[in-house]
């Protein structure tokens, strides 16, 4: 699903999955142009799960901005692991990378938004949904941002990249670095969640 | 709660539920425009990455420190038996003992010596020919009473003393290239083929000249023990052999001489040196009026010693 709610095609992302290798390699030869063709093809994804993520389309652009300036330092190690011609260079998936570092940047700045704030931080994470986010929604559309705002972030990364990224759990597990397992465990709890989060949002109505 | 615990609540969102209709609402805003030029421009204004540090710690690093030390000992122990094998160490005077030497000096009593270098190994020939001779020159026991066996006993003093001509022309031979050696070592211009004529003439003529001398004594000794052999006297090995000069059978002031002579080379240049010039002169002096009492049938002008004397 992409940013209008539509699902998005993965058929000519594995249609680039060997030209990634291409582009890694004119990465790290430092071509500017490479960058920019990267840019245009994930930056909008990457945008909209980092927005989805934080919620804020400035800190959105940050993420995404930061994600690609570490494609550009991190490419000769890249093209160094996945060398042309071999396997590993065919199955080189710079889309992936940038997910999940952008899925970690994400949740890095929620946790560290959480630490400056001057909330009284609980002894242990809480799952239940945040009443006050609840409350402050109050237009239609900020509804859905109100839903996803009420979880963790790890759960919030679950239900992002699950549901509107539509990536296979295994996909998403591995933007998340974790085994399938945990992953599944965790969709699961964060959509229980999502789910009390919006019976007492329909509750307070 | 147990995921499998919770029922429907963990359940897929399916599409056209309440949930679903809501996390759908609203719409995602798009870069802002110059995104790209602004990521580019910041990548292009970045530093170059530093290097990846080296990994020092850790098992792998123990057995590649490791694996360097072993194939370091086998390069050096592969070169080593290379120069042996070519010869290499020889030639730069470098001693490689033989497995004999080394096991004789492992079980044996007696240490093994170490390789004698070229210059020595001549000079030290001469003294083994030197002892071998000098206990049992010709090998011959018990009295000589024949004819035969005094002709026998007088071809292997012979052979002998070529065997001792030809240690001593060795030795001469070393000393010379040494000396050119050491003149070039010293940056010395070595001497013209003129002047090594000269130096070999006039030991040739020196050998010679003894040489003389000695078969004249020889001959003169011979004849009188074949009167005695032919008397029907019995020679023994001691009346063959040349008596030892003793220190009461040297002439008046040799003694400075005969001390001068057991010293080495070095030392009797340090000595001679060390002597008041008077006494220098004084010795010269008696040294020339010796040597022309000794060739009084040829007198030699130059008073110089040679190698061979």
């Amino acid at each position: 699903m992409n940013a209008a709610g539509t699902p998005l095609s993965q058929a000519p992302q594995n249609a680039l999955a060997g030209a990634e290798a291409a582009w890694a390699q004119r990465l790290a030869a430092r071509d500017a142009e490479a960058l920019r063709e990267v840019i245009a093809l994930h930056g909008a994804r990457l945008h909209r799960t980092a927005w989805r993520m934080t919620g804020d389309a400035q800190e959105a652009e940050d993420i995404v901005q930061e994600a690609m300036l570490r494609l550009w330092d991190q490419a000769p190690r890249i093209v160094q692991r996945h060398s042309t011609g071999s396997g590993a260079a065919a199955g080189l998936q710079l889309g992936g990378w940038l997910q999940r570092v952008v899925t970690n940047l994400a949740i890095d700045r929620l946790r560290r938004t959480r630490r400056m704030s001057d909330a009284e931080v609980p002894d242990r994470e809480d799952d239940s949904p945040r009443a006050d986010a609840l409350v402050e929604a109050r237009e239609e559309g900020s509804r859905a941002r109100a839903l996803i705002a009420a979880l963790p972030e790890r759960q919030r990364a679950a239900i992002v990249l699950t549901y509107y990224e539509e990536l296979p759990n295994a996909e998403a597990a591995a933007a998340l670095d974790m085994n399938l397992k945990a992953f599944e465990s965790l969709l699961h709890r964060a959509r229980a969640s999502l789910r009390q989060a919006f019976a007492a949002q329909e509750g307070g109505k | 709660m147990s995921v499998n615990t919770q029922g429907h609540d963990g359940g897929p969102i399916l599409p056209g539920t309440p949930l679903a209709r809501a996390l759908s609402a609203g719409a995602v805003p798009p870069l802002s425009n110059g995104f790209a030029d602004r990521v580019v421009a910041a990548a292009e204004a970045r530093p170059e990455p530093l290097p990846e540090l080296r990994r020092r710690s850790g098992r792998w690093s123990n057995w590649r420190t490791g694996r360097r030390l072993a194939v370091g000992f086998a390069g050096v122990v592969a070169l080593a038996s290379a120069a042996a094998a070519t010869g290499l160490l020889q030639q730069l005077a470098i001693p490689v003992p033989s497995a004999g030497t080394i096991w004789a000096s492992i079980s044996g009593p007696a240490r093994a010596a170490p390789a004698p270098s070229p210059s020595a190994a001549a000079a030290a020939s001469s003294v083994a020919t030197d002892e071998a001779v000098a206990p049992q020159p010709v090998g011959i026991a018990g009295p000589i009473d024949t004819p035969e066996e005094l002709g026998e006993a007088f071809r292997r003093v012979d052979a002998l003393r070529d065997k001792r001509r030809e240690v001593r022309r060795a030795i001469i031979d070393q000393r010379i290239a040494d000396e050119i050696a050491r003149r070039s070592a010293a940056g010395l211009s070595p001497p013209t083929p003129a002047e090594l004529a000269a130096v070999r003439e006039r030991i040739d003529a020196a050998q010679s000249r003894r040489q003389q001398s000695v078969d004249a004594r020889l001959k003169e000794r011979r004849e009188d023990l074949q009167r005695r052999v032919e008397a029907g006297e019995a020679i023994t090995r001691r009346d063959i052999l040349r008596p030892q000069a003793t220190r009461q059978d040297l002439p008046e002031g040799s003694e400075a001489f005969e001390t001068l002579r057991k010293m080495t080379p070095r030392e009797r240049r340090e000595a001679w040196r060390a002597l008041p010039p008077e006494q220098r002169a004084a010795l010269a002096e008696e040294y020339r009026t010796r040597r022309a009492a000794a060739r009084a049938p040829a007198p030699n002008p130059s008073a110089a010693p040679t190698p061979a004397e």
